[in-house]
C-alpha cells in the first residue's frame, strides 16, 4: 500500500508561491487560511537563502491525532491524515502540537472563538462521500479519488515540491541528489551528518 | 344499552389511534433502518477511493525527473 508524502527540494524552490496559490484556488480556501505556505530561511544572505514549501506533512505518528480531545482525526489507507469538521470543537490543541503549523483556524472572535480547524488534506477530501458537494464545501477538492495528485505538487513549476507515493518520490529525490552531488552544499547536510571532517569549512564543491 | 354505546365507540377510537400510531412508527423504522449505515461517516471513509497510479499520476512522476 502506497503511503502519501510531500517532499520539498530546497535546491529547486524559487519562492514563487505557486503552490500556495494553486492550493487556495483548487480548494477555494477561505480568507485568512493558508493550508500551504513558503518559508524562507537566511533571507537576504547570499548563497545561504533557501525556501521550502510547508503544509501538513501527514505524519506517520501524527501529534495532532494524539492530542485531539474529540478524536476527530483519522488516517486513510494511503497514510493521509484527515479530520472530521463535524466533530472538531476548535480547541486549537492540534495547532500547538503540530511542528509545522499546519492546522489553521478561520476566525479570531470574542471569547477565543476559532471556528473549525482547516488544514491540508493532500487533496483527499474528508469523511463525506467522494466528490460530493458537502465534501468540497468543507474540505476542498478530492483529487486523489479522481486519480490525480495534490494541486500544489502538480502545479510546481520547478518540481521542487514533490508529492505522491513516498517510495516513488524518495527515489526521484535520491536520483537528484546523486546527479547534483552529495556534500556540504546540500541543505541540511551539516544538521544530518555533522560538520565536515578535519574541521574544514564547507566549500560547496561536489564530492 | 344506550349509555354503553358511546363508551365503546370512544374505546374503539382510542384503540384504533394507538394501533395506527404503532404501525406508523414500525413502518418508519423499517424504512430508515437500512439507510442509516450507508449515510454514516464510517462507511463513507471505507468506501473512499484513494491513491491510484493512473496515467495522469505516472505522467507527473515523469515530469519530476526532468
Amino acid at each position: 500500500m502506497a503511503r502519501m508524502k510531500f517532499l520539498c527540494d530546497a535546491e529547486r524552490c524559487i519562492e514563487c508561491n505557486g503552490c500556495v496559490t494553486a492550493c487556495k484556488n483548487e480548494n477555494e480556501v477561505p480568507w485568512g487560511v493558508n493550508r500551504r505556505r513558503v518559508v524562507t530561511v537566511n533571507d537576504g544572505v547570499v548563497g545561504a537563502e533557501k525556501s521550502i514549501s510547508v503544509a501538513c506533512m501527514h505524519c506517520s505518528d501524527a501529534p495532532c491525532m494524539a492530542v485531539c480531545p474529540v478524536d476527530c482525526f483519522y488516517k486513510t489507507a494511503d497514510g493521509v491524515v484527515l479530520h472530521d469538521k463535524d466533530l472538531c470543537i476548535g480547541c486549537g490543541y492540534c495547532f500547538y502540537a503540530c511542528p509545522f503549523g499546519a492546522p489553521q483556524f478561520p476566525q479570531a472572535g470574542a471569547f477565543g472563538l476559532r471556528g473549525k480547524m482547516d488544514k491540508c488534506t493532500f487533496c483527499a477530501g474528508g469523511p463525506e462521500p467522494d466528490r460530493s458537494e458537502a465534501e468540497f464545501k468543507k474540505y476542498g477538492r478530492n483529487r486523489l479519488s479522481e486519480g490525480k495528485l495534490p494541486a500544489c505538487a502538480e502545479m510546481c513549476a520547478t518540481k521542487a515540491l514533490l508529492g505522491g507515493d513516498g517510495d516513488t518520490i524518495a527515489d526521484i529525490y535520491r536520483q537528484r541528489v546523486t546527479v547534483r552531488g552529495k556534500g556540504a552544499e546540500v541543505w541540511g547536510w551539516g544538521t544530518a551528518y555533522g560538520p565536515p571532517k578535519g574541521g574544514q569549512a564547507a566549500t560547496g564543491s561536489k564530492s | 344499552m344506550s349509555e354503553r354505546s358511546p363508551r365503546l365507540s370512544r374505546r374503539n377510537f382510542l384503540l384504533s389511534v394507538g394501533a395506527g400510531g404503532a404501525a406508523t412508527a414500525a413502518a418508519i423504522v423499517a424504512k430508515t433502518a437500512p439507510g442509516i449505515p450507508a449515510a454514516g461517516p464510517e462507511t463513507a471513509k471505507s468506501e473512499s477511493r484513494g491513491y491510484q497510479a493512473t496515467e495522469h499520476v505516472n505522467n507527473y512522476y515523469r515530469t519530476t525527473k526532468v
